[in-house]
């Protein structure tokens, strides 16, 4: 358990406090809401209200990140966000695509929901075109993904944020700093086994001791990708769920996991995970950990 | 000879040694028959699209690669795998005219990308995810019989130098260190 010198920046996203040094505030969950096929809004909203009702209990803020993987997805889905998630409820948008960035930028924008809004993600493949829209209707918040394909290690994470590995004109940070997003999250950007899967996790302590800006990853991609474990299914889904606690222990303060089946047992297992480190943090370091920690809801 | 192929791995299936015939599967639900050298999915458009150079390229008797089903949305991964063997890369490294999101090659040498481009024809079947029609060109292709491209050619994993030693064993990283109680500094701050 750590903690940092550097000053570590807390960002508020509508009412979610995500970063500052280990045990101050709980760990934020990202849960991935996919749709296979067409959007199925009936069993997307029992996933919602699992996950608004697992946070209230544990204190452990989950963040719905919707995947847009199609134009004519953009809509209904946020139209869904805007009538079934509680109006306080922050949430983050998922796509791959730069057209459909585009298209929801706007949309966001026109629906007024940007400022609840967490953009993912910006990194070294966003074009022009993305940029530019972003610069015009900036969301309140922004994943950095710190993926250099030319050195996965930590120091390669911290290239591309520093100056863009010459592989952009402008580190990351810069870029994301001149469109005007107010709050930054870094994400270390899990590689599959064979490719430094471990840097995603040692990169937390060392991107947080360098900006202060919160840090996390989606460290449930590595476990997708580990192919041997399809023949130990019981087992896969105990790591896919335990490999989330890799990254508060590592002083990570957000993780984005998957499937949003796990839900129930994610939650849980982090709020558990952030009692151990707060009792550290508090006892060595003075951390004093916040109102809504699950030290405090759940200690009994 | 055979065992020495493929030396990146990946998800891949290898079947005949001396086939003429790879196959990439995107978003397909499909088997080729034992026939051909190898197959596999294709999902980013950079590892993924080094690991398919590096592993074709070590077995010269393949000389077509079919490259089938429906593109990967926003990866664009067959696209850009078309894209490699027609233009090779900029300067930067990044795939001239990809259209998927980060297509970079990095782990790559400038030789065994353009060994890739010479070895192979691509057969571009974007598109097609009709299972006979997929077999007919794979058995085509196989009957050209096409002679080996040579000697096998193993690419070099390109990976940064190691910059730093670390004398410290509690450090995680170079760039930080951290007390025996947890306190992470900034080495030399």
């Amino acid at each position: 358990m750590f903690s940092f010198t550097h000053e570590q920046k807390v960002i508020e996203i509508s009412g979610v406090h995500i970063g500052g040094q280990p045990g101050l505030h709980p760990t934020v969950l990202f849960g991935g809401i996919f749709f296979k096929g067409d959007p199925d809004f009936q069993d997307a909203k029992l996933h919602l209200q699992t996950l608004v009702q697992l946070s209230k209990d544990t204190g452990v803020p989950v963040i719905p990140d919707f995947f847009i993987r199609k134009e004519s997805f953009v809509e209904p889905i946020i139209e869904f966000i805007e009538k079934t998630l509680p109006h306080h409820h922050p949430f983050s948008v998922d796509i791959i695509d730069p057209s459909i960035k585009i298209k929801t930028l706007e949309y966001l924008h026109e629906k007024r929901l940007l400022s609840r809004t967490i953009y993912n993600s910006l990194h070294i493949g966003s074009t022009q075109q993305e940029i530019e829209v972003l610069t015009s209707h900036p969301p309140e918040a922004a994943i950095i993904v710190a993926f250099n394909p030319k050195d996965a290690s930590p120091d390669g994470k911290l290239e591309v944020l520093e100056n863009g590995a010459h592989l952009t004109e402008k580190g990351l940070l810069a870029l994301a700093q001149d469109i005007g997003i107010p709050n930054l999250l870094i994400d270390t950007a899990a590689l599959a086994p064979g490719e430094n899967s471990g840097a995603a996790i040692a990169a937390i302590p060392v991107v947080k001791e360098e900006y202060g800006l919160p840090t996390g990853c989606a460290i449930h991609n590595v476990v997708e990708k580990s192919l041997w474990l399809n023949e130990y299914p019981l087992v896969k889904k105990t790591v896919d769920v335990a490999s989330n606690m890799t990254v508060p222990l590592f002083g990570g303060d957000y993780v984005l996991f998957g499937p949003l089946a796990n839900i129930d047992y994610v939650v849980p297992l982090i709020a558990w995970q952030d009692i151990l480190i707060s009792e550290y943090a508090e006892n060595y370091f003075g951390v004093v950990p916040s109102p809504s920690h699950p030290r405090r809801k759940l200690q009994r | 000879m055979a065992e020495e192929y493929y030396p990146w791995g990946g998800e891949f299936t290898a079947c005949s040694p001396t086939s003429c015939v790879a196959v990439v599967l995107l978003n397909i639900r499909y088997t080729p028959s034992d026939e051909v050298a190898i197959y596999g999915p294709l999902k980013t458009e950079n590892i993924g699209i080094e690991k398919i150079v590096a592993n074709t390229i070590s077995n010269p008797h393949i000389r077509f690669l079919v490259v089938c089903g429906e593109d990967i949305r926003g990866h664009r991964s067959g696209m850009s795998l078309l894209a490699l063997h027609k233009n090779g890369i900029d300067a930067n490294h990044k795939i001239i005219e990809a259209p998927g999101a980060i297509p970079y090659i990095e782990n790559l040498s400038d030789e065994a990308i353009a060994r890739f481009r010479s070895q192979l024809e691509i057969i571009n079947l974007l598109g097609e995810t009709e299972e006979q029609h997929i077999n007919t060109v794979i058995t085509e292709s196989l009957k050209k019989e096409p002679p080996s491209f040579g000697e096998p050619y193993i690419a070099i994993r390109i990976k940064p130098e190691v910059m730093v030693s670390l004398t410290d064993k509690r450090a995680l990283h170079s760039k930080i260190v951290i007390g025996y109680m947890g306190k992470v500094q900034k080495r030399g701050a």
